[in-house]
């Protein structure tokens, strides 16, 4: 009976010591930020140690699980065939003939874009495949397969095709990056609003290049709890219309140049506000599907 | 009845690993299997409480370190240490016939409250998280609920695995 009452006792006295490491390990963890230019802190190398170490781990886990998400996608796609949300894309795709053209030039920038997509001022790393996604329901990120060796640091732009803005880099590896997606709901950027008769999607350029184009709205992209893609804190005045392109502002909150201008991230979808709001209510749909992710490349200087 | 320790050691790696790499997959809006918090809860349920306590926290640095769930060193290890000290004390309590049923209702408490750390650590760590009432509502409790339920299925297949057939 005594034995049990101490070993009770030294269960607690452990519960409440490692209760002690667990939150200075969490506090180390945040003091430490990311890793940038002056190297990591010791457990974020840990985390970079083990994503090198679990890189092939995850590539055999996604060659495994490919078949099931392709067989769930031919799934969804037969659901949703002839129901109101097929009419509804149909509907929109037949009203946005600019964008539906762009999504289908979008079939050839794997090619395209090892050739002339690159812009002459940009520095970019080599093409990169996506290897797995990474995290749970707080987060939506992937790794792939670039990383300190390629050149790649961490919070850097990271694009599909020629100019579409897919995420940023965080943890940086030796030979793996981890990428928080654009969708994921710790992710901001902030953006411009354009309509698409200023926007050249395929090279980021606006025309006119400055003129009048702050009219349209600027703000703030994320991704709300409710799981939608949106833009904050657009003023009233804005001429906002569903159609207009979403494009990176080259600012982001206290960030100067996190991205660089002209990137696409979006459509608009809707734009909504009531009586007593401060800001319009913008839903973006995302250029790029994260699911549909196959091939980035990261922008490693501009 | 007594577990193996070196058996309870190797289902906490393993689930910690497997969570890390199969849960991204498995992930549906706020619902994700915990299998680090399920391994922990059931393997470590016969267990004494200092021995349950150190195996659920270093279960849960392994899952820290393996980069699964939120990344942030810490919360992995909290929620390990709280799954693994209820499990220990409800362990402690000979129940014959209803322990996997217990153990999953340990496992979905033990989600719960490692949903809720995760919030809190968003929270501390200066982003921004998802209001309270609504998480609870539509993360936490399906969470939990379906947690609850893979402990069930698994329970009894992990019980025999770490007792062996002394413990049985």
């Amino acid at each position: 009976m005594g034995r049990r009452k101490s070993g009770s006792a030294s269960g607690l006295a452990a519960l409440f010591i490692l209760c002690i490491v667990s939150l200075a390990l969490f506090t180390v963890y945040v003091k430490e930020g990311t890793c940038t230019g002056g190297g990591c802190g010791p457990l974020h190398t840990v985390q970079l140690g083990a994503a090198e170490v679990l890189r092939p781990v995850r590539s055999l886990v996604a060659t495994g699980v490919r078949p099931f998400e392709d067989a769930m996608g031919a799934a969804e796609d037969a659901i949703q065939r002839g129901d109101e949300e097929k009419l509804r894309k149909e509907a929109m795709q037949n009203r946005e003939l600019a964008a539906e053209a762009s999504r289908l030039q979008q079939e050839n920038e794997r090619l395209r874009k090892l050739l002339d997509g690159q812009r002459p001022d940009y520095r970019y790393g080599p093409l990169a495949n996506v290897i797995a996604p990474v995290g749970d329901q707080f987060t939506n990120r992937v790794i792939i397969d670039v990383g300190s060796a390629d050149g790649i640091k961490p919070e850097k732009p990271v694009i599909s095709g020629n100019n579409t803005l897919v995420g940023r880099t965080t943890e940086v590896s030796r030979h793996t990056s981890e990428v928080m997606l654009v969708t994921d709901q710790m992710f901001a950027a902030g953006v411009r609003i354009v309509p698409p008769a200023e926007f050249d999607r395929t090279t980021g350029g606006l025309s006119p290049e400055d003129g009048d184009i702050d009219s349209y709205g600027e703000g703030m992209l994320r991704t709300g709890w409710e799981e939608y893609l949106g833009v904050e804190y657009v003023d009233l005045s804005s001429e906002v219309k569903r159609g207009d392109f979403v494009v990176t502002s080259g600012r982001a909150g206290e960030y100067e140049l996190l991205f660089p201008p002209g990137l696409l991230v979006g459509t608009v979808e809707s734009v909504s506000s009531e009586d007593i709001d401060q800001f319009k209510k913008i839903v973006v749909t995302p250029a790029v599907e994260p699911q549909d992710l196959e091939e980035v490349r990261v922008i490693t200087d501009w | 009845m007594r577990q193996s320790i070196s058996r309870a050691v190797l289902v906490v790696g393993l689930a910690a690993l497997l969570e890390a790499v199969l849960s991204p997959y498995l992930t549906f809006g706020g619902v994700s299997p915990k299998f680090t918090l399920i391994g922990v809860v059931i393997a470590v349920s016969g267990l004494r409480d200092l021995q349950a306590v150190l195996l659920g926290f270093f279960g849960g640095v392994i899952f820290d370190a393996l980069g699964g769930g939120l990344g942030f060193f810490g919360v992995g290890a909290l929620g390990g240490l709280l799954a693994g000290i209820l499990s220990a004390r409800v362990g402690s309590v000979p129940r014959k016939g209803t322990e996997v049923f217990l153990l999953a209702q340990v496992a979905g408490v033990a989600v719960a409250a490692r949903d809720l750390i995760g919030l809190a650590a968003i929270n501390l760590s200066g982003l921004q998280g998802p209001p309270l009432e609504e998480f609870l509502v539509t993360g936490v409790l399906p969470d939990a609920l379906l947690n609850a339920l893979l402990a069930y299925v698994a329970g009894r297949w992990i019980l025999n695995f770490v007792r062996g057939k002394e413990g049985r």
